[in-house]
């Protein structure tokens, strides 16, 4: 979202020079670069409710101190209105030096939850109830411990596929007396992709190159044993070099010559019965990435936009979904 | 009321919105803010009242105890139905028992209990913050009844207590509580008043206070110690009953001795036969010109809701409500001296009260000339208008003593006389008086204090055709050796007569003449010691009463510099600072400026400390710049010890300070050494080697210059 769209038009300043300040109150634009300390023109503090709250209560104090010349209702008044300047200047502190860094954007499913990875460092002194949060997320509330990187994961609900921004953070304590706000705004150009949400019970695979379709994946020892890669999360159990794990020697996946029968698959947009619309086209192409790298069939991808050559593997299967997920809306 | 409130606030709360219900904790900590708040206040509040409000609190926290042996995730609560009528029940039994709502008392008793309601039903955190800023109400109101040093001592708790609360319900629920349990809040709002008491010692110096009242002060229902504006047989004799301090004297120069030590307060000119009471007269009087040095003092007085201000006898100026005399406070605007010598002030004294105040220590002042003088000779020779009362015996009495004694004087001694010669008793414990009671006790009980001594007295001479009239005050004083200043107590109390001879109005003290004892040395020794005088006004000296008198004096100092810091004080201070030629605006520059330097000092010494604490880390960072000038820059994941391979990779020669550089850093940091506490040592050795290390690496420019190792 852009700031000016916001102003006025008539304003005078130069649109340039506005936008620059807007962007430095705000931060709406993701011009963060890693990591972002935080320093005295990036933090905001105003009293909480329970703060103005506190202060009113105060004043009124005062009104009864000075009509009936109260001398130690004056000292109690100003003794709790010292602690409450006081206790400005430690929301300030806790806030002031912290650094923020980005470590590393979630993938999901449309639907799944995103998670955005981030290190608070403290520094030197303790930091208390520091909560992060942006918008759709939970905010996720920490006391960090002195010179430790404290990894957050700001969860983020994926309503569609494509590219999910996290979008502004904003970094907010009420320590230590609750009669405060401070927050200041960190926006890193952080984003992750939702993959398409695959088809429920899609049909199976299209034939493959070498005629026919391969029923028995479960078995899938009917091509021949190409090699072992290391093991990845994801991949099926019945792949696992068992022999391998029982030896100690760590965890491998079997890989076929020619996949699990049929040999490399071709998925392909255009192939899909006419009457689909592209949601569902979407949605079936992914259930047969997913069901293709399950079976251990090399596949090639074909569709709006999309050229990819038969492969196979973790990576190909990432950037096959990844191009599916940013396919626009009216794919032809 | 208040319960049913909040009920419906919690009703319409947003769904969306979460409502953060408080912890056992934090509902135990309030209910220890509202304990310590409520304390101090049980002595001036109604007992049932106290016994209510207390009782309540004292509920919850067993409720609470109950929810969580139970397991119970929600905190116990009353329903708010329950507790509204409650609060309903309790605003109209205060109503009943007191006689009013609408005031300062009733409301501060409603406050009281109003507290232990809301805490019964406090849920969530709004609760929190209504309840913390009830307490915040309740802290200042026993300031209303009393700003000893001990009410002052009995305040500090809650105030603590209450940043601490505020602290526990700061904590977000999500976190465990801080590490530390109850302690950990407590010194922390220590450290946060400490660091605000500069600015809140510089907002009560420079803060304006202003002069009088913004609204009304109601009348006060329960205070009424002090001399009174009338006199009947009985009053004084009560009085001196107490060891109440009247007030507080200052002497600058000699102290008078005791038989001059009038202290002259109300003058009772009416009479009607058994009560006096004052006169009509207010208009201006003139004060009487000193002969020889007059006396300066400074008295403290107590608070006694009533408007007269009391000096020794004669006035010879108004009250200087200021420290220094010289500035000129204008007092006209504040008191007054009535025709009859009398200060009064404009308002009644609802405060401790300091002024400066000059006497002439006379006996006799001339009466004034004219109409006025008619009219004070006719309303001073009134006597009794019947039915009762008439005092028919004395009156007779007089007539036939005044045909022996033609002359006013010679009358007057022959009066006196005739109470020392005849077998009159000087007593604090007299029998009752019926109707006539001058007549009673002249003639048949003939013990009396000093009131009966002093009505009769002037009764008899109104009769024999002198104007006469009674003055009421204190007589004596004594000095507390530790403040070396006068205490003036209630038991001092004393009434004594003024008869208008010769154009002049001369004290005529009828006590002296019965017990002059009184006079010389005070109530202790004029009376029998079977009569229950008070514990302070005896002449013994016990511990209790040298202990009382430290304790007084450390009061009075109290009462001098904080309590008596007042508009006219802080307006003294001002001009000594020469505060009083700026205009408004520069004293909030002033103000503003002392803030800002405040913050600035707080800020910077937090980050002086921070710093200290990571000296290392500043040695270590100063190492890297140095090596990235000599282009060698960190890369982000290197570690000390990575990092001072690689240089020393680069520069063989400086091999050994990089190596000791890297290893004591990383000891530093993260070994054992940055672990544990209790090895400063070893810290400060580890820290020594950093710096030696550090100092033989030669400049960046240097460095640079040395040309690169060609690998082999």
């Amino acid at each position: 979202m852009s700031a000016s769209m916001n102003a006025p038009e008539s304003t005078a300043l130069p649109a340039s020079w506005r936008t620059d300040y807007l962007q430095r109150l705000f931060r709406h634009a993701p011009a963060d670069h890693d990591p972002v300390i935080l320093r005295h023109r990036r933090i905001y503090i105003l009293p909480t409710k329970r703060g103005i709250a506190f202060l009113a209560t105060l004043a009124m104090t005062l009104l009864t101190s000075l009509n009936y010349s109260l001398s130690l209702g004056f000292a109690a008044t100003f003794l709790l209105a010292g602690m409450v300047a006081a206790s400005l200047i430690h929301t300030f502190r806790n806030l002031a030096g912290i650094e923020l860094r980005p470590l590393a954007a979630g993938e999901t499913f449309a639907g799944g939850v995103m998670p955005f990875t981030l290190a608070l460092v403290g520094g030197a002194t303790p930091r208390y109830a520091i909560t992060l949060s942006a918008r759709g997320c939970f905010p996720v509330t920490a006391d960090v411990v002195p010179d430790a990187a404290l990894p957050v994961a700001l969860e983020l609900l994926t309503p569609r596929r494509g590219r999910i921004v996290l979008g502004r953070i904003t970094l907010s304590s009420d320590f230590p007396m609750g009669l405060w706000h401070g927050w200041a705004y960190v926006h890193f150009p952080l984003a992750g992709i939702a993959f398409p949400t695959p088809e429920f019970a899609p049909p199976p695979l299209p034939p493959g190159n070498a005629g026919q379709d391969d029923l028995s994946v479960s078995r899938g020892d009917h091509g021949d044993l190409a090699g072992l890669r290391t093991y990845e999360p994801g991949d099926p159990l019945q792949r696992v070099a068992w022999k391998t794990v029982a030896r100690g020697i760590g965890w491998y996946t079997k890989q076929f010559e020619g996949g699990g029968g049929g040999g490399p698959v071709h998925l392909d947009w255009h192939a899909l019965p006419p009457n689909l619309d592209p949601k569902a086209r979407i949605a079936r192409l992914t259930a047969w990435v997913l069901a293709a790298e399950r079976a251990a069939r090399p596949f090639a991808l074909t569709a709006p936009g999309i050229t990819l050559a038969a492969g196979q593997g973790r990576d190909h299967r990432r950037t096959a979904l990844t191009a599916l997920a940013l396919l626009p809306e009216h794919a032809k | 009321m208040m319960g049913v409130a909040s009920a419906n606030l919690q009703r319409r709360a947003r769904p969306g919105r979460r409502v953060v219900t408080l912890s056992p904790a934090q509902v135990r900590w309030l209910g220890a803010l509202l304990l310590a708040t409520q304390l101090p206040m049980i002595a001036f509040v109604p007992l049932w009242i106290a016994c209510l409000g207390t009782a309540l609190v004292g509920l919850r926290f067993l409720l609470v105890a109950r929810s969580v042996r139970r397991h119970d995730p929600a905190p116990e609560t009353l329903r708010s139905w329950v507790l509204g009528l409650l609060a309903l029940v309790t605003a109209i039994a205060i109503h009943q028992s007191m006689g009013y709502f609408v005031g300062r008392d009733p409301c501060v008793a409603f406050l009281f209990a109003l507290i232990g309601i809301k805490y019964l039903e406090t849920r969530n955190a709004r609760d929190g913050t209504l309840v913390v800023c009830l307490a915040c109400l309740l802290i200042v109101t026993p300031f209303f009844y009393s700003q000893s040093l001990f009410a002052a001592a009995l305040a500090i708790p809650p105030v603590i207590l209450l940043g601490g609360a505020l602290q526990v319900l700061a904590r977000p629920d999500r976190l465990p509580p801080l590490p530390g349990g109850w302690r950990t809040p407590l010194a922390v709002t220590f450290k946060v008043f400490a660091q605000g008491i500069p600015l809140a010692a510089t907002l009560f110096m420079l803060f304006p206070r202003i002069a009088g009242p913004l609204w009304g002060v109601p009348a006060d229902h329960s205070a009424n110690s002090g001399l009174s504006d009338h006199m009947s047989p009985g009053v004084i004799s009560e009085l001196s009953l107490s060891d109440a301090v009247a007030f507080r004297v200052d002497f600058d120069g000699p102290v008078p001795p005791p038989w001059l030590r009038y202290w002259r307060g109300p003058v009772l000119s009416h009479f009607d036969g058994r009560e006096w009471t004052m006169g009509a007269s207010k208009s201006n009087g003139t004060f009487t010109r000193p002969d020889g040095r007059p006396v300066i003092y400074t008295v403290t007085l107590e608070p006694h809701w009533k408007p007269w201000l009391f000096a020794l006898d004669l006035p010879g100026s108004l009250p200087q409500v200021a420290s220094d005399s010289d500035v000129g406070m204008k007092t006209d605007a504040n008191a007054m001296l009535t025709r009859d010598q009398q200060l009064v002030a404009r308002q009644p004294v609802t405060q401790p009260l300091r002024y400066q105040q000059t006497s002439n220590l006379r006996s006799a002042y001339a009466a004034g000339s004219g109409p006025d003088l008619e009219q004070e000779t006719e309303e001073n020779l009134a006597m009794p208008q019947g039915p009762v009362n008439t005092n028919p015996r004395t009156v007779a009495f007089a007539h036939e003593l005044r045909g022996a004694h033609p002359d006013d004087l010679g009358y007057i001694n022959a009066v006196l006389e005739g109470f020392n010669k005849k077998s009159y008793y000087y007593t604090l414990s007299p029998p009752l008086l019926g109707t006539d009671p001058v007549d009673g006790f002249l003639f048949e009980t003939r013990r009396g204090f000093c009131e009966h001594y002093a009505s009769a007295f002037v009764l008899l001479l109104r009769a024999a055709g002198i104007p006469a009239r009674v003055v009421t005050g204190y007589q004596g004083g004594s000095i507390n050796p530790n403040g070396d200043y006068m205490i003036v107590r209630q038991s001092d109390a004393h009434a004594w007569a003024e008869a208008l001879v010769d154009g002049q109005w001369r004290r005529f003290d009828p006590t002296a003449a019965i017990a002059p004892s009184r006079i010389q040395v005070g109530l202790g020794g004029s009376v029998p010691d079977t009569d229950p005088i008070p514990m302070l006004a005896r002449l013994d000296d016990s511990f209790l009463k040298s202990f009382q008198l430290s304790w007084d004096a450390i009061n009075h100092d109290w009462r001098r510099n904080v309590i008596g810091f007042n508009f006219d004080r802080q307006r003294a201070l001002w001009r000594e600072w020469k505060l009083n030629v700026l205009a408004p605006w520069q004293v909030t520059a002033i103000v503003i400026a002392i803030a800002a330097t405040w913050v600035g000092t707080l800020l910077g010494w937090l980050a002086w400390r921070r710093r200290r604490q990571d000296r290392a880390r500043a040695l270590y960072d100063s190492m890297c710049t140095r090596l990235a000038r000599a282009g060698l820059p960190r890369a982000a994941y290197e570690g000390p010890l990575s990092y001072a391979a690689r240089a020393a990779a680069r520069w063989p020669e400086f091999t050994g300070a990089f190596g000791i550089i890297g290893d004591s850093y990383a000891a530093l940091r993260y070994g054992p050494v940055a672990a544990h506490a209790d090895t400063t040592l070893e810290r400060a050795s580890a820290l020594w080697r950093l710096k030696r290390a550090l100092n033989l690496l030669p400049s960046p420019a240097q460095l640079r210059g040395v040309p690169k190792a060609v690998p082999t």
